[in-house]
């Protein structure tokens, strides 16, 4: 039997049954833009940022199965313009100081921000109160550019079986929390070799004594931008984010 | 009247031979009546406080985009908005209608863009000006420096638009 398939932005791509659009796209090389997602993570559809419109209809591609004959706008100003308010939208709503934070260049938030053009916040910025938690020993946890895409949430309980973060609180008022009476990440049995310690997007979850390691010139979306990279995206293990 | 719930349609005094249908009545069976003394701005401003409170915070468009609708009809309700707020509205809602994850999200905007469509002059009138305010008041922001320098001076006032030097052009 001929393999399914459906049209990307006009290009086939074939998939198997019971694939996303996403992962289809990820395993033929073709950029659609994400936050939440991760290959290795069951999809969770908060971020929007990989809205497409399939025959017609906004779907979250990370979310959507993919079908035989489907087509799929992706790449188009509209849709861009959508994920640029997104991205504006998660920068007003916590605290982004790219210049003095240690994940700049490795942000796929910031990479994406270069991606779709976004010059600037546009909206008003929200400033949260968000005190970080430099508790424990080897990790420090900086809320302020959490943008509750909830990876160390899933990374945490699905493969650390630990289950040390939450989200809490509903609304603009919804926030990362640590699963310890104290609240603080010491109080947990947390680590470094933990799964959820090496998944965030952002510059949440940081290694301590390690903050600009890599030269500005080679960090990550240095060499390449993050449109580039989606056969890197795709490969993404424990393996190789460790 | 707003039928069926605030996520429901606004129908406007010209519209009440209008038959409802199915499509109408998305949410629930429920009618309510503004009298013509309401403002029907501040009935919209009400129901964006309410959509704002009710988002779960899941998705990114609901949780951020009904905060800034809020923000926008704050702004207005405090005379210093202007058009820019309501092409805010109107881009939010866009958004908002086919990025959100649920129902919720998707006609959170619902009232405030029926309202806007169809009682306009509720919103103009409040408005400033046509072009663009800033939310925040430079003066105002003076004002911890001021008590910190113990200085009152009209040197150490930001004198505005009001007194004749504008802001804008
Ligand atoms: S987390 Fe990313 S977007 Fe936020 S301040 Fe750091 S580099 Fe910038
Ligand atoms: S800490 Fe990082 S991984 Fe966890 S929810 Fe926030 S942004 Fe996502
Ligand atoms: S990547 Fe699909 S909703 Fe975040």
């Amino acid at each position: 039997m001929k393999q399914p398939t459906f049209l990307l932005d006009g290009m086939p791509v074939p998939f198997e049954e019971g694939q996303t659009i996403m992962d289809a796209a990820m395993a033929a090389d073709a950029f659609i833009p994400h936050l939440c997602h991760h290959p290795e993570f069951k999809p969770q559809g908060s971020c929007k940022l990989c809205t497409v419109k399939a025959n017609g209809r906004h779907v979250s591609s990370c979310t959507m199965q993919a079908r035989d004959g489907m087509e799929v706008e992706n790449n188009t100003p509209d849709l861009n313009d959508k994920r640029r308010t997104l991205l504006q939208m998660l920068f007003v709503e916590g605290n982004h100081f790219c210049p003095s934070c240690e994940k700049s260049g490795n942000c796929m938030l910031q990479a994406l921000a270069y991606e779709l053009e976004m010059l600037s916040p546009h909206f008003d910025q929200f400033y949260p109160d968000r005190p970080v938690d430099a508790s424990h020993p080897d990790v420090l946890l900086d809320f302020n550019r959490c943008i509750l895409c909830e990876l160390c949430v899933r990374a945490s309980r699905d493969v650390d079986g630990k289950s040390v973060f939450a989200l809490s609180g509903r609304g603009i008022g919804k926030h990362l929390i640590v699963n310890a009476e104290s609240g603080r990440l010491a109080d947990t049995d947390f680590s470094l070799l933990d799964r959820a310690a090496h998944v965030c997007p952002v510059g949440v979850i940081l290694e301590k004594r390690k903050g600009f390691a890599v030269p500005i010139g080679q960090r990550l979306y240095d060499e390449k931008p993050i449109g580039q990279q989606m056969e890197r995206l795709a490969a993404r293990t424990a393996k190789v984010e460790v | 009247m707003q039928v069926s719930g605030a996520s429901g349609v606004c129908l406007a005094m010209h519209e009440f031979s209008r038959r409802i249908a199915f499509e109408d009545v998305p949410t629930a069976g429920a009618f309510m009546v503004f009298g013509a003394h309401r403002d029907m701005f501040e009935v919209a401003r009400n129901f964006a406080h309410f959509f704002a409170h009710e988002s779960c915070g899941f998705c990114t468009p609901c949780r951020v985009g009904t905060s800034l609708v809020v923000r926008c009809m704050d702004k207005i309700a405090k005379g210093l908005g202007s058009q820019h707020e309501i092409r805010e509205i109107f881009r939010i809602h866009r958004l908002l209608n086919v990025a959100s994850h649920c129902g919720l999200g998707q006609a959170a905007c619902n009232p405030v863009f029926d309202t806007l469509n169809k009682f306009r002059p509720a919103y103009e009138r409040r408005l400033r000006s046509l072009d663009f305010e800033p939310a925040f008041d430079l003066d105002g922001a003076l004002a911890s420096a001021r008590q910190m320098t113990g200085r009152d001076d009209p040197g150490a006032h930001f004198v505005g638009e009001s007194q004749g030097f504008g802001v804008h052009p």
